[in-house]
């Protein structure tokens, strides 16, 4: 360890003197690197966004149940009671006639006149359950059971669709990950093994003059890492660029999406895309090394 | 300290540089490996740094057994070893200071100390005024003297030095084996190979040993008194 220590400077010298034996051709790398980092940087905000809108919509995800004529109003509070305690229920409200009524003319707006043709209110009291999508088969079966309540509406189809929606996202996010991940080792592990090839001589001396495999490496794997993070940074600063404008472009347009919080979009990117960039140099560098070593 | 058992040497592609090659160096020994060209002197010294593996027999040097499966092992033998190889290996676009300094990095020397060895072994052999010049700048000469100044800055056990005289002139060649025999002490050897046998006829206090188609032909041991 202390040879390591007592070579730092020597370390980043040569780092300096790998990178400048092809400057070019790491440049391009450092570019390459950085637009595939940038690629998951979008794709990862993409999938934040999305989720973002699926949790919304998850949140508002209810079915409505609707009471037997027989039972009385203190028997459906204790039915509203009965089914909060259900699990995957996130809450659950009476809504009396009156209020459903209401909200139907909130609905309807100008056209809501055509509800005084009824001479009695037609609404019926019902309870508006708030649920957690992933429980919504075991809510259904538990609401359905229950005495007093006739039936649900249970909205099956749409909720459906957001749990799908939710699945998708997790699945693109996974594989954009793992492309990412994949094509960054290889390209870094080509590099390392390139510039390994170009100074072969000079590793070939080192060896017979008794160095170790690992003091040899570490230059080269300083140089994977040092130039992945560069690529990191570079598509950190692209992908905090492309999140502000959006926002301050996009985000005033349409209004009706709800976005989740910018800084909360940049801090994710400004914290993930080093992090991993630094990961995967470390990997490509070791992947590369160990390439060379088994020739 | 080197001890060789009928060592043979036989590379993949069937040629048999060295046949049954038995002897014994001990500590602190002038040793010149004499012979023509491709009589096998490269050979034996390559087998000494762990660069190829005897084919039959047994060889050790400086108590380690040299068995290609020992490699981790070799790669800590050739800590204690200067070589100064044929061809020099100097690493170009560095200083002659750095080259030295290259070969000593690894051994756990303090970055001071290891300063002032390379500096030290720089103005033995002469080139203090160079040491900040890049080697491909120097002379063939002087790029030579580094070689020997890296291997003897790292304070090795044994030297190596493969063909040293081999593109010098008589005075610069004679000059060459004297800084060569400098480094000799009580604990470190110096194995020197030659074809050039004119430059040491007159040496007194050295071990020949004469290689002819890969068998050691004769072994004279010429001690002064």
């Amino acid at each position: 360890m202390k040879t390591y220590l007592y070579n730092t400077g020597y370390f980043f010298k040569e780092t300096g003197k790998i990178i400048k034996l092809n400057l070019l051709s790491n440049l391009f790398s450092v570019i390459g690197t950085a637009l595939i980092l940038l690629l998951l940087g979008l794709a990862v905000t993409g999938a934040n966004i999305g989720n973002h809108l699926v949790n919304m919509l998850n949140e508002e995800a209810e079915i409505n149940g609707y009471f037997s004529k027989e039972i009385s109003p203190a028997d459906k509070e204790a039915l509203v009671e009965k089914i909060r305690e259900i699990y995957g229920v996130r809450n659950a409200r009476f809504v009396n006639e009156e209020e459903a009524k209401k909200r139907m003319e909130n609905i309807l707006g100008e056209e809501a006149s055509i509800l005084e043709l009824f001479e009695e209110n037609p609404f019926e009291a019902f309870v508006e359950i708030r649920i957690n999508v992933d429980a919504m088969e075991s809510i259904l079966e538990n609401v359905k059971n229950l005495n007093g309540i006739e039936y649900v509406r249970d909205n099956k189809e749409v909720l459906e669709k957001i749990k799908d929606i939710t699945y998708v996202f997790k699945i693109l996010g996974y594989l954009m990950i793992a492309a990412v991940g994949i094509t960054t080792i290889i390209i870094l592990s080509h590099m390392i093994r390139q510039g390994i090839y170009n100074n072969r001589e000079q590793i070939n001396t080192l060896r017979l003059l008794g160095s170790p495999g690992a003091f040899i490496g570490f230059p080269y794997v300083l140089t994977g890492i040092l130039l992945t993070i560069l690529g990191g940074l570079l598509a950190t600063v692209t992908v905090v660029f492309l999140i502000k404008t959006a926002y301050e472009g996009v985000g005033n347009a349409i209004l009706f999406i709800p976005l989740p919080s910018r800084k909360i979009l940049i801090d994710n990117m400004v914290i993930l895309i080093p992090s991993l960039s630094f990961i995967l140099g470390l990997s490509g560098s070791l992947f590369g090394l160990s390439s060379i070593r088994k020739k | 300290m080197i001890i060789s058992r009928n060592v043979s040497l036989i590379y993949p592609d069937k040629t048999q540089a060295l046949f049954d090659v038995s002897l014994e160096i001990e500590p602190g020994e002038l040793v010149y490996i004499t012979g023509p060209s491709g009589s096998g002197k490269t050979s034996f010294l390559k087998l000494l740094m762990g660069i190829e593996y005897p084919t039959s027999g047994s060889l050790s040097v400086l108590g380690q057994p040299m068995i290609k499966s020992n490699f981790g092992d070799i790669q800590k033998l050739r800590r204690k070893i200067g070589p100064v190889f044929q061809e020099f290996k100097l690493i170009e676009g560095r200083t002659a200071l750095e080259n030295v300094m290259m070969g000593m990095r690894f051994l756990g020397i303090k970055p001071k100390q290891m300063k002032e060895q390379a500096h030290e072994a720089l103005e033995k052999v002469g080139l203090g005024h160079k040491k900040y010049s890049r080697v491909e700048n120097l002379s063939w000469g002087e790029s030579q003297r580094v070689a020997i100044a890296r291997a003897v800055a790292r304070k090795p056990l044994l030297i190596l030095a493969d063909e040293p005289t081999g593109n010098l002139d008589y005075d610069n060649a004679i000059n060459i084996l004297k800084l060569l025999k400098s480094f000799q002490k009580e604990d470190t050897t110096v194995i020197i190979t030659t074809h050039a046998t004119h430059l040491i006829n007159n040496e007194q206090n050295a071990t020949f040993i004469h290689v002819k188609n890969g068998r050691i032909t004769t072994e004279r041991r010429s001690m002064a008194v």
